[in-house]
Order: C-alpha cells, then structure tokens, then sequence
C-alpha cells in the first residue's frame, strides 16, 4: 500500500467512524437522508477519487477507490458512495465532468428505457426495479433505447414516480417508473448494451466485495470484543474451545476474503472479479452465521450493532451477481476447449483473462 | 487486531518464463515416464532419481546462498517450483521436508561446519531428511515429550522414540527435539534442544506403520544410547521449542496445504469439458474461490516468509482452511462424476480419487491438527 493511500484511509476511517454512528444508523433506516455526512464527503475530494484531474476529479485510482468503499462498509455507512463514484466513472469516459449530487445506477439487460426524440423533447418511459437508493438520488445513470439504439442514459430523478422498496439492511432498493416523462434535454451516449452491463456487474461486484470485507471486518472486531467482554461459567467466552472454533473460523473467512478481494482490487479483471464475487459472497452466508451463534440473543437485538453488518452481508452478496452468476460465466470460460488445463487457468499472470459467451 | 491483510504479490514477467521452464521440464519428464501424476506425491512419491534431477537442474535449496549449494533465488521463485511440482504430482517426498523445512533450520541456526557439510548435499537431492517432533505418546501436546538425551564426553546420549516420521525409512538425517534438562511443570518450553541425528548410526531402529492404505510412508524411529557429537547440536542446547517453531511456519502455509488433491479437481474439469456437461462444471468451479483465495493467502506469506515477518497465526490459517478443501475436492468430485474409486483402477480418475479419499484423514492432522491450528488462530486473534 503506497504511503499516499495509508494517510487517504486513515483520514477517510476516522471521519466514517466519527460520522456513521449508530444513531446515524438508525435515522438512514427510517428514511433519513445523510446530508451532512454528503456534504462531508463531497467535500473531502472522495466522490470524484478516480477521476483524472484535468476532469476535475479528485485524482487518484481505483485502488483507492476500492479501499474506501472498504471503509464504507466497515462503518455500514447509509450512503450511495460506490454508485455515485461508478457512475461518476462511466460518465468520466464520454467526457462528463463530475457534481457532488448523489447518482444512482441500474444496468440489467432485461431492461431499457424508451425514448423518444420528438425533435424538441424527449418521452421517456419504462421501469427499473431495485435501483439502489433511487428516492434519494437525484439522477439515474441507466439503460435506454433511442432510435432503436442502445444508449447509456442519465435521467433525472425528481419526477420519477418511485416505489419504495429496501434490502435486507433497509436500505433503498427502489422501483423506478417513468411514464410519457417529458424533457428538453437528455444526455445519452449510443453503447453496446451487453458490453455495457458485464461492464458495470464487475464494477458493482468488485465494489459490493470491497463493502463486504469492511464489513466482515468489523464483524470480526464486534466478535472478538464480546468473547473478551462476555463471561459464562467463570470465564471469558473466548476460553471454550468452541468458541475458539467460531473465531478461527471467522478469521479465516475474513483473511481469505481480503486475499481475494486485494487481488482483484489490482487486477481488475473479469476473472479475478468473479472468484472475489464468489469467495465474499460465500463467505458472508458463514460469518453472518458464526458471528449471530456466538454474540447469542443480544446479538439479534435491534440494540446491537451487529445487525447492521450481518444484514448488509446478506443483501450485499446477491447484488451485481451471486455464486452462480459469477460460477457461470468462469464455466462458461471453462467448457471452452482451448488446450488450457485448469492449473494454467488459475495460476495465469497479469496477461490473462477471461474469455465467455463470445462478449469480450 | 491483528492485520488481516496480506501483501498482493504479482510475479514477473522473469518469474512466469520461469514458471513455463518448470512447466516444460515436468511434461518433458512425464513423456519419457519418469513420474505419473499421483495425488498426495510430497508425502507419498518418493523418488530418489527424480529429486537427483531437480538437484541437478538447481531446484533443492533454490533460495540458499550458492556457497551452500544454493541458487540463491527468492522464495517466490521457489514458490512457482514448488506448486508447479504438485499442480503436476511430481514424486518429491524424498527430498521434501529437507527442501522445506531442515535446510531453512540449519541457514538459520546451524554452524558454519553444518551448512558447509549439510546444505550441499540436501541440494544436489542425495541427502534427505525427517522431521523429528511427535512422539507416541505426545502427538498434539508436544511440549509433553520425553525423549531425553544426557551429557556425555564430546556429545550427547540420545534415548527415546520418535513418531510418524514420514519417509525416515529413506532419509539419511532426522531433526529431533529432545529434552536436555529436566521436566519444568511451570515452563514445559525450556529445557529442549535440537539434534541432527544420523539415521544410519548404532542404536537407531527404525519400524514401519503401515498408513490405512497398507502403504508405508511413516515410520517410529527408536533411539537407543545413540550417540550425538556435539558437531551435531542445533543452534543452542535449550532453545530447541523455539527453533522447532520456526520450523512450522515453513511447514504449515506451502502451497502443499492446498494442492494435495489438486490433480483430482484438474481431471474432473477435464472430463466435464471433454462430455460438454456444463451442468457438473457448474458446480465444479464453486470450488475455485476457494482454491484461488488460500493461494493468494499462502503465496502472501511466503513473500512475508521472505521479509522476516511474523506469520504463525496465518500460516495456521492457510493450514487449517487448506487442508479442508483438499478434502472438499473429493467430496464434491465423487458426485458430480460418479465412479467406484479403485487405487488399482486403470481409469486415473478413479485412482486420484481414491487417492485423495483415503489420504485425506491425514490432511488434517500432519503439520498440526485442525484443533491444535484453530488454537493458534484464536488465541493470536484475542491477543490483538
């Protein structure tokens, strides 16, 4: 880790802490929008990090990007910052330059947006489900069909009609429906759809892997405290050797997370994205469990914080692509008879890469 | 807390035309039928030639300082050796622990007259050794020993009985910790030492046990009134628990906690590929994040290895989790392709599965048991 990035994080870790308290927490699941941290954040530089400067962006790279989305997730922070950076990136490359308004993402291809250029305005309809934080944001970088062309579209979000909906951690999973909205004005840039969505589940993935650890970290924390702190028959939980098991266990998983997801942060690439996707997802199903068994029933009280690490596990690892997504497209990669044995496959360097569905 | 993150190692473009050499020289090698592929070959494939051959080409103490023999390479060039030896279930389990682990022990704590004497020899791939720890009666509790070795002019006696010592029956030198003073009950630590003693000596037995399959790779080796010239004490008389501690690490987080049954998973993608059975490849490559994973986590200690860092708790990490995929592979293989695993079947399938089912116990107890790492990793984590 480059000293530059040890001294982001650190300042970067202290202001999550200090800001993503519990009672923050508490108010973003009732529906509260976060403005001050935003401010905070918009600020600091950290929505526009991986964006060049000659942009306007705050410089810095996608390693960077990838260890404070770590951070996010560490303190459950109740912000759309991985969707507001991803669209903030793809937007950088048609030459947009990037605002500090939060932004929400949705690239699915069962879905697209029709629009309609009647010369002087635009008609927009169509529906997108589960747009994360879509009620708070206030434009939607999405899919849509102009002239019979795929187009990348960025819609504003304040006529929307919006259905609100959330994950397992409350947070705003929202349904989006335009229906004959007018407009003068529309950015769309003509994209290869299927390019366009594997493109944006690897950025999603790699990102949800990098909340994932942060969480699985903190989990980690919150564990070993409470077989520190809680006593049963005489001692320290943390002295049983059942207990011993749970926490080499959940070590474990969070070690080889963070060796999966480090390498695909510098990688990033089709294959080391997937394996990552693959290893925190499982990963979150057994360090929710381990962590829930041994904080016992005040873990599962609305009181604790636990709850707000293991729920983001359990929404965290089905979106942009579960184990069998991902699984899927490294057998597709697989069955392809190339002459590359399996060991050549997973031992490949830097060069190599994935190769599936004849996409990319 | 400790730091959970490990160092991302990406290797050079040196480091993957090596990897190709290795590669190269491997296939070579099978072609002309020297080794066939076998599961679990760093503990059960010995071969005298062929440890000769990879003496020759540099490839025993590939990180020792050339005086000693060694090629003075870093270790993640021995790294790529190493895993491109089991990746292919060369038959390395002569040479193996002298390679890993007593070589390494004596660079670090051995005389200039050991080194000279020793090191050479592991590395052209004619000297073997075996490790000397378990004893039968303390297997997990090492601490709990009693073979003891008393002063005598010019060295010591050696009485007592080692267990377990994989391929003894073929090494020529074992490592053995042994007590030197008396039992403390308050510090079962202090008081050990490290001998190199010679396997060909007067007084020295040892017995075969025979593992589950009727194959013999471990062995108890008795000690009676051996003689041990004070030339062949190890680092210094009484700080034996420490050294053989470092030892572990070596010993625990190789690539061979993770590849034992690799040649298994690598003929089940195969087949599937071969059949078009996309379904079963499916559910072949829910195994890769883990194998991808603990190898990132193991090639990161090794580059800790390297550097001089403390690595035990991960090392029993990569142990513990390793061990148990090795496993997983022959659990999820035996459904997905479903055959009558044979060690005398023609079909390699069939053997490499029976390979890694019956080797598998031992997976999960050799180099310290699951119970014993999960232990370490606790207790480590705890102590922040």
């Amino acid at each position: 880790m480059s000293e530059m990035l040890e001294i982001i994080l650190d300042t970067t870790g202290r202001m999550f802490k200090d800001y993503s308290t519990q009672e923050l927490l508490e108010s973003a699941e009732q529906g509260e929008w976060a403005e001050e941290l935003w401010q905070v954040l918009a600020e600091s530089g950290i929505l526009h990090v991986g964006i060049a400067e000659e942009l306007d962006g705050a410089g810095g790279d996608h390693i960077d990007a990838y260890n404070i989305l770590r951070l996010a997730g560490k303190y459950a922070v109740p912000l759309p910052i991985a969707e507001t950076l991803i669209a903030q990136w793809l937007l950088a490359e048609q030459g947009v330059k990037p605002s500090t308004v939060p932004l929400s993402i949705s690239f699915e291809n069962e879905q697209e947006f029709m629009i309609d250029d009647l010369g002087d305005r635009f008609i927009v309809n169509g529906k997108a489900v589960y747009v994360p934080w879509a009620r708070h944001a206030k434009q939607l970088l999405t899919l849509g069909k102009l002239n019979n062309e795929s187009v990348m579209v960025l819609l504003p979000l304040d006529k929307a009609i919006i259905e609100q909906g959330a994950n397992l951690a409350s947070e705003p999973r929202d349904t989006v429906i335009f229906e004959n909205f007018e407009i003068t004005a529309l950015s769309c840039f003509p994209v290869n759809k299927n390019e366009m969505v594997n493109r944006v589940y690897e950025m999603g993935a790699l990102a949800r892997s990098a909340k994932m650890a942060g969480a699985m970290e903190q989990i980690l924390e919150l564990t070993v405290f409470y077989t520190n702190e809680r006593k049963q028959f005489g001692r320290p939980l943390h002295r049983f050797q059942a207990i011993q098991h749970h926490l080499s266990a959940l070590t474990g998983e969070t070690v080889a997370s963070l060796a999966a997801l480090n390498f695909a942060i510098h990688e990033n690439s089709t294959k080391e994205i997937a394996l990552t996707k693959m290893k925190l997802s499982g990963a979150a199903g057994k360090i929710a469990e381990i962590s829930h068994q041994v904080h016992g029933a005040i873990g599962v009280t609305h009181e604790h914080t636990l709850h707000h690490y293991t729920r983001r596990l359990w929404s965290w690892r089905d979106e942009f692509g579960n184990e069998r997504y991902w699984g899927s497209k490294l057998a597709d990669h697989l069955m392809k008879n190339n002459g590359e044995t399996l060991w050549e496959f997973i031992s490949a360097g830097r060069e190599a890469n994935l190769v599936y569905g004849g996409e990319k | 807390m400790i730091n959970l993150d490990l160092p991302v190692v990406q290797f050079t473009r040196e480091q993957e035309e090596f990897r190709q050499e290795v590669r190269e020289f491997l296939a070579e090698e099978k072609k002309k039928g020297t080794f066939e592929t076998k599961c679990d070959s760093w503990l059960s494939g010995d071969s005298p030639e062929f440890s000769k051959k990879l003496g020759e080409k540099g490839w025993i103490g590939m990180t020792w300082p050339k005086k000693y023999g060694g090629g003075e390479r870093n270790a993640l060039d021995r790294y790529i050796l190493t895993e491109e030896l089991l990746a292919a279930g060369a038959p390395v389990s002569a040479h193996w622990f002298a390679d890993r682990q007593s070589g390494p022990l004596l660079l670090k704590f051995g005389t200039e007259e050991q080194k000279e004497y020793f090191l050479p020899r592991i590395a052209r791939g004619d000297t073997y050794f075996a490790i000397g720890l378990s004893e039968p009666n303390s297997g997990s509790d090492l601490a709990s020993l009693s073979i003891r070795a008393e002063r005598t002019d010019g060295g010591w006696i050696l009485n007592g009985s080692k267990i377990w010592s994989s391929g003894a029956h073929i090494a020529h030198y074992m490592i053995v910790l042994c007590r030197t003073s008396k039992l403390d009950p308050n510090n079962r630590h202090a008081g050990l030492s490290q001998f190199i003693a010679d396997l060909k000596a007067p007084g020295v037995t040892i017995r075969p046990i025979k593992f589950l399959t009727g194959e013999h790779h471990f062995n108890e080796v008795f000690f009676d009134n051996v003689f041990i010239p004070d030339n062949r004490v190890i680092g210094e008389i009484g700080n034996g628990w420490k050294q053989g501690m470092t030892e572990l690490a070596y010993e625990r987080s190789g690539p061979e906690r993770i590849l034992s049954t690799f040649p298994l998973l690598e003929e089940l993608i195969r087949i599937l590929r071969e059949n078009g059975d996309y379904r079963g490849m499916q559910e072949a490559v829910e195994l890769l994040p883990q194998l991808w994973s603990m190898r990132n986590m193991s090639i990161g200690v090794a580059k800790y290895l390297d550097d001089g860092v403390d690595v035990n708790i991960i090392a029993a990490l990569v142990k513990d989790m390793g061990t148990i995929f090795e496993k997983n592979i022959a659990e999820k293989a035996r459904l997905i392709i479903s055959r009558h695993p044979s060690v005398l079947s023609t079909d390699i399938y069939e053997r490499f599965m029976a390979q890694s089912i019956l080797h598998g116990p031992g997976f999960t107890l050799r180099g310290g048991t699951t119970e014993i790492l999960r232990g370490i990793v606790a207790k480590g984590v705890v102590a922040g």
